[in-house]
């Protein structure tokens, strides 16, 4: 469908519209208009993506004066691909209905390991490895060297790719990383560089969000977008986490012993540069002193990880004179390892500020801030300087001098932990030092003060005044949309008590209850045998999920739960996850149906999606732990506190903090069963912890307003007969359109009425 | 024509050329019967004229023999050789008739015509199809003459439902196949308590579970047996490293593996299903990709996160093996459906096994094209549903036998959830005169005067076989009912009830579907067709009390329990009709549509 909003065509590939998704484009647009940033709330299940993607698309086709480029920014890869297929969809009705001219070029960016084709280095077990690989095949001394050498090996990608040159372009279209692979194969080029090329010139890019805040990948990735960009985060509700994540260090004894095999290695190799090639490191010294830290552009190959610190605040002058020469840099780095082992020593927790830290270090080993600062440029340059490719070695050394530059840039937004073992396990010594940042407004900053409009948008954004503060931006839009449903189609349920009448819970006095247990696995039961297609469990932990479901097989449950439905199984173990729940989706595509256990806190539940058919029923086996006074959050309040001048008895922030941590488990795990307002799913808590008021009010609000009194305190035959009346309800016929009074559906010509003002949009 | 029966000699021969066996015909309406002159001999025919397709003669005149030859529906022939060809025909004609009585297809072309609306031309592929259909069903074929003839539903109507059943090219839809069965085998050993000995139960079907589950078991077992070992000793050995597995004790299992690299093989992680597992899988779902791009996940960057992995030494982590992954494995392997369909020697099932896997993991094209499946299903999946149109998908029809057998099921189901047992249900054969029982009774009672009540009254061990006895027989109707497919509640129905019930069954069925997908009312037309519907469904109810009522009095209870669902299905519909009309009468003024 085509409608206007003001003075933009938007093309709309459906022939039906929410009414939700019309208001979040008008929204949108102002936003767009007003050229500033936004903060947008819509519950899942009411296409926000290809709302906000058909908006952005139209408004640059209604305006071709004024290109604008798209970043969309996904927290994972398979959510990048998800989006990537809405566009697609997107893209081929834009270009059926306006020909060429509304041809775009899309296509999303990973890392190497999700594009290189090159089969001797995708083969490597992880990212680093990976990126290592390539590095040994496309350095810019290796290649130099097989020109003299035909026997070191090169990569015939990459070099057919650098011989195309500038006639290395893709058509216009839209590109998954499966589409990138398979272009490079066909064309024999590298599709990462292909693709890191064109992302300069390509309409719409889909990345990760670390490409944009994680300095230390934005620096090499992102650097030459121009102002003229929409960044969209997508379920942006853990934006701040990743803000905090991307300028935060941990070091652990491990670490510090890499970085000693690190250093040494480091010194051979500058002794055998000595004897074989001193002009090098002369060379290098000159730079260093000429104030060049890099040597001026780098080749594609060569780019490593980027500096640790925001572009803003990485200082542009000469590295100090005592680090130059890189014997001396090698002892600075070599004294500062010791010292963290030595902290690393204590019997107390410590905390401190980064100023305490430096100036310990300062009186201590004699290392002063400004060479701390320059660690990260010095050790970046003299591993190009030792001309060193296998980086996925020294991943130890760089985490020492990412933590040297954090420490040495910022004095204020971060402190300093240092606890002995981890609280969970007290008699299992596992010192660890973290330089955890507080300040979330710090890493996305430079996003907020690079592009014209940033929208921030989630289903679950509440309370939705928070992001303001704590990412510290104005939004120029900001609002929250309900969901209105056409009937009743999602139907929460607590359960408190099994089919004995005797309570269920995961509370430490009856988690281990072999009744409790055998009433969860009765529960679990009696739903295969009532519900259709597939049933999602959550248990809080892997250990209680392992438990269970082996007292479970022993007891024979599992057994007859079989025999209704095939069960599959989230492991620690990513590879195999993700096989499983492929198998899953196939299971519940072919009619079998299947039951996945998952963890609450696990990956499966953070980003899979179990909508539709997918996830009829969503069980909650008790409460998730919550960790919520670990002493990084209790800092981090403590910070919030002092800078935002909240006062001690107003726990605005403290309370939103918390609870939105257990909001998000709660809604990550169950909020992901609808789709689309046809949708419907159930879900079960059970646990007689959720009657309780104060535990359940952390639920998202939209669960909430269907849970129903009747509903707050059921036995599991209770919850079988309402999941029974619930299914039969949805099974039947309705209007979709809403009829009564609300509408939940617009056509076209619903549209135009409102447009010509004829009807208000009610809803 | 209307001969009650034609009694004819003939001689029944087995083909043409055979000499025969002499004979007397009869035929009545439903049946035929040979009975052969000779008593001793064995060829003795009753056939049924319903399974009877169609009949074939000799000419007249000619200096052939005078034949009749009758053809079954599964392709079997009866060939008669008559006296005379007077004689031939008599039967040829009344055997005519009988198939034009049992065959419904003739009375259904010539009633075609009658059949009341019908609003759209059919072609003729379509009516042919339609009658096809029919014929080979013949509960389609009471449920289409109730129910058309009945003036309930239009044929349109009845078919537009069928409207799959109709798509007779079904060939590019994929095949239904059969998996495996969905249980672990898990080593439950059998010890006798008394020794130390433990026992293992394998069946091929498990071996044949084992060696799709496990392909490191698989090639074991190609390299080992019998160069090596024996069969029995390999089995032996894989069932120790499963008994030390389930002990949970990895130090003791990395122990015996040092000792024993045959078993080591066994007890070890196995190393191709991680190869296997590198498969492509749905982008959407490929949580290995994100760690691509996980930056802050750098060994050390970013904060801790809270699970904790457990630590285990090194050198025992190859016999780590956790009860997850089987769990994975072995639904995987269920779902993947049977690969090898006979169930030969071990050997062969293992060569077979190992074939197809190599086959799989070799196969450039088979990737190719899944490649495009995946991205297909991931544009489809992209689309809201709906803000778009309905969209058919090609999912493998469900076809299960016997549709009744999944009717008893859910009956049996139903039964035990109700938790309530049915009562006794053998019949209990006496006949006594109340004379007698008087005389008998009388008996007793002075019996107990003369001698006084015996202590105890009854001896242990009667009573217990007659608690012990019921016991059985309340508990046999509720554990026994759906596992054994000869003693369904149906079954044990006198036959009379039991049709009635089926035919009362389907028929709600069908009404029902078309009931409810005629919401939500939007034009007159589905307007009167609900009212038609509700009118038809009506007069059902009142029969379903019938049935109730009228089975004895052993059967009621489990009737009333069959009978229970359909009512409440029937209320269900009612209620809502009910519920609509009125919606409908106190808006009617302003929405002559209506809305549900």
């Amino acid at each position: 469908m085509k409608f206007q909003i003001e003075d933009v065509t938007v093309y709309f590939p459906y022939d039906n519209i929410y009414p939700e998704q019309y208001s979040y484009m008008v929204e949108l647009k102002r936003a767009l208009d007003a050229k500033g940033h936004c903060l947008l709330e819509m519950p899942t299940g009411t296409g926000k993506t290809i709302a906000l993607l058909s908006l952005i698309t139209s408004y640059v086709l209604s305006k071709p004066s004024n290109p604008v480029k798209l970043l969309y920014c996904t927290r994972t890869v398979h959510e990048m691909e998800k989006t990537l297929a809405e566009l697609r969809f997107l893209h081929n009705y834009q270009v059926k209905h306006l020909g060429p001219s509304a041809r775009i070029l899309a296509l999303g960016l990973s890392s190497r390991k999700n594009l290189c084709v090159n089969p001797s280095v995708v083969s490597a077990e992880n990212r680093d490895s990976v990126d290592a690989s390539c590095r040994k095949l496309t350095a810019s001394w290796v290649r130099a060297m097989a020109v003299e050498n035909p026997n070191i090996p090169t990569c015939e990608f990459f070099e057919n790719y650098e011989k195309a040159a500038s006639d290395a372009v893709l058509p216009p279209g839209v590109y998954t990383l499966q589409d990138l692979r398979t272009f490079g194969k066909e064309k024999g080029w590298c599709p990462y560089f292909l693709a890191r090329h064109m992302v300069q010139f390509a309409n719409v890019v889909v990345y990760s969000y670390q490409y944009l805040l994680d300095p230390k990948v934005a620096g090499i990735i992102s650097k030459e977008m121009q102002r003229e960009c929409v960044v969209v985060f997508d379920e942006a509700h853990n934006i701040d986490n990743v803000c905090i994540e991307a300028l935060s260090v941990s070091v652990r004894r491990q670490t510090l012993e890499g970085a000693t095999r690190n250093l040494s290695r480091m010194s051979q190799e500058i002794e055998r540069l000595k004897a074989t090639d001193a002009g090098r490191l002369r060379a290098e010294y000159n730079r260093l002193v000429e104030g060049l830290a890099q040597r001026g552009n780098l080749p594609l190959g060569d780019a490593w990880l980027g500096n640790p610190a925001l572009p803003d605040d990485i200082l542009k002058e000469a590295v100090p004179g005592n680090i130059r020469r890189a014997e001396h840099f090698l002892s600075v780095l070599r004294r500062l390892v010791q010292y963290l082992k030595g902290r690393l020593q204590t019997e107390n927790v410590e905390k401190e500020g980064p100023v305490t830290f430096v100036a310990s270090i300062n009186s201590q080993i004699g290392i002063d801030q400004k060479m701390l600062r320059f660690c990260y440029d010095r050790l970046h340059s003299l591993m190009l300087t030792l001309e060193i490719t296998d980086t996925d070695e020294f991943l130890h050394i760089q985490t020492i001098c990412d933590l040297a530059t954090l420490v040495g840039t910022y004095t204020r937004g971060f402190s300093i932990i240092i606890e002995p073992f981890d609280e969970r396990m007290p008699h299992i010594p596992d010192p660890v030092l973290q330089l955890c940042c507080h300040d979330a407004s710090l890493a996305i900053k430079p996003v907020f003060e690079r592009f014209q409009s940033v929208v921030i948008t989630s289903g679950t954004l509440s309370p939705i005044d928070l992001y303001p503060r704590l990412l510290n931006f104005n939004p120029v839009v900001s609002r929250s949309f309900t969901m209105s449903l056409t009937r009743d189609c999602i139907c929460p349920m607590v359960l408190t008590r099994g089919s004995d009448q005797l309570p269920v819970s995961t509370k430490y006095d009856l988690r281990s209850d072999p009744g409790v247990e055998k009433n969860y696995g009765k529960l679990l039961l009696e739903m295969v045998s009532v519900v259709p297609d597939g049933i999602v469990c959550f248990f809080v932990s892997y250990s209680y999920m392992d438990g269970i479901v082996n007292s479970w097989h022993e007891s024979g449950i599992l057994k007859e739960i079989m025999q209704h439905k095939l069960v599959f199984i989230e492991t620690q173990d990513v590879v195999e996850t993700t096989l499983a729940l492929d198998n899953y989706r196939k299971a519940c595509d072919c009619g079998r149906g299947a039951v996945f256990f998952s963890v609450a806190r696990g990956k499966v539940a953070e980003g899979i999606d179990f909508d539709r058919h997918y996830g009829r029923l969503v069980i909650m086996f008790g409460v998730p732990f919550q960790y919520t006074l670990s002493r990084i959050l209790l800092a981090r309040l403590e910070y919030l506190r002092e800078t935002f001048q909240i006062k001690e008895g107003d726990f605005l922030t403290f309370d939103a903090l918390v609870n939105s941590d257990i909001h998000r488990q709660a809604a990550q795990c169950v909020g992901r069963v609808i789709r689309s307002k046809a949708d419907y799913g159930m879900m079960i808590f059970a646990d007689k912890r959720y009657s309780r008021h104060d535990k359940r009010s952390k639920l998202p609000s939209w669960i909430l307003s269907h849970l129903r009194d009747a509903h707050l305190n059921l036995s599991t035959d209770m919850a079988v007969h309402i999941a029974r009346e619930f299914l039969r309800r949805m099974a039947q016929p309705y209007d979709k359109t809403g009829g009564m009074g609300k509408r939940t559906l617009l056509s076209q010509d619903d549209l135009e009425k409102i447009a010509n003002g004829v009807e208000d949009l009610a809803f | 024509m209307a001969d009650k029966q034609v009694v004819k000699r003939a001689k029944y021969k087995s083909s043409v050329k055979d000499p025969g066996v002499a004979g007397v015909l009869k035929m009545r309406m439903e049946r035929f019967v040979f009975v052969p002159n000779d008593p001793t001999s064995a060829t003795k025919l009753n056939v049924e004229f319903r399974t009877i397709k169609g009949h074939k003669f000799t000419k007249e005149g000619s200096s052939k023999q005078a034949l009749l030859n009758l053809t079954q529906d599964q392709g079997e022939n009866y060939i008669f050789e008559f006296d005379s060809f007077s004689d031939r025909d008599a039967c040829r004609e009344y055997v005519a008739t009988a198939i034009a009585h049992h065959s419904e297809a003739g009375r259904l072309v010539n009633e075609k015509s009658n059949v009341p609306v019908s609003n759209e031309q059919l072609s003729r592929a379509e009516t042919e199809r339609r009658i096809k259909l029919l014929q080979e069903n013949s509960e389609l074929q009471a449920l289409h003459k109730q129910l058309v003839f009945g003036g309930i539903l239009t044929d349109d109507e009845f078919w537009a439902t069928r409207k799959k059943l109709l798509d007779h090219s079904d060939s590019r839809k994929p095949k239904q196949r059969l998996a495996l069965k969905n249980e672990m085998w898990s080593v439950k050993p059998l010890s006798d308590g008394q020794s130390n000995r433990v026992t293992f139960n394998l069946t091929p079907e498990i071996i044949h579970q084992i060696f799709a589950e496990k392909p490191a078991v698989r090639q074991a077992y190609l390299n080992f047996v019998p160069n090596k070992m024996t069969e029995k000793e390999f089995w032996t050995k894989y069932s120790r490293a499963e008994y030390l597995h389930s002990t949970k004790n990895v130090v003791a299992a990395a122990a015996e593996a040092a000792e024993d690299e045959e078993l080591a093989v066994f007890l070890k992680q196995d190393d191709m299903l991680a190869n296997e597992a590198r498969r492509k899988v749905d982008p959407t779902v490929d949580m290995k990709a994100d760690e691509g791009d996980d930056y802050t996940h750098l060994p050390d960057h970013g904060l801790l996160g809270d699970e904790t992995k457990d630590v285990l030494e090194s050198q025992y982590k190859p016999y780590r093996r956790s009860f997850a992954q089987d769990l994975n494995q072995h639904a995987s392997v269920v779902l993947q459906g049977r690969l090898v369909d006979e169930l030969g020697d071990t050997r062969s099932v293992a060569e077979a096994l190992a074939r197809t896997k190599q086959a799989e993991l070799s196969d450039e094209i088979s990737n190719r094209n899944l490649e495009k499946e995946l991205s297909d299903k991931i544009c489809r999946m992209a689309e809201i549903e709906d803000l778009q149109g309905p969209r058919d998908t090609a999912v493998a029809p469900l076809s299960i036998k016997d549709p009744r057998d999944y009717f008893d099921s859910q009956h049996a189901n139903a039964l035990k959830a109700l938790g309530d047992a049915g009562t006794g249900t053998k019949p209990l054969k006496s006949s006594v005169s109340s004379s007698k029982a008087y005389g008998s009774l009388r008996d007793l009672v002075s019996e107990i005067r003369g001698t006084g009540l015996s202590d105890p009254i009854m001896s242990h061990d009667v009573a217990l076989k007659v608690l012990s006895g019921l016991t059985q027989n309340i508990s046999s109707t509720r554990f026994h009912l759906g596992i054994n497919p000869n003693e369904s509640v149906l079954n044990r129905l006198p036959k009379v009830t039991k049709e009635e019930l089926l035919h009362h069954w389907t028929s709600i069925q069908e009404l029902l579907k078309h009931f409810w997908s005629s919401y939500p009312i939007t034009t007159k037309y589905l307007y009167t067709k609900v009212t038609r519907l509700k009118d038809a469904m009506s007069q059902v109810y009142p029969k379903l009390q019938e049935i109730k009522e009228s089975v004895q009095s052993d059967f009621r209870h489990q009737v009333s329990l069959l009978v229970h669902p359909m009512l409440q299905a029937l209320d269900a519909a009612f209620a809502h009709y009910e519920a609509d009309a009125q919606r409908r009468s106190s808006k009617s003024g302003e929405r002559p549509n209506g809305f549900t």
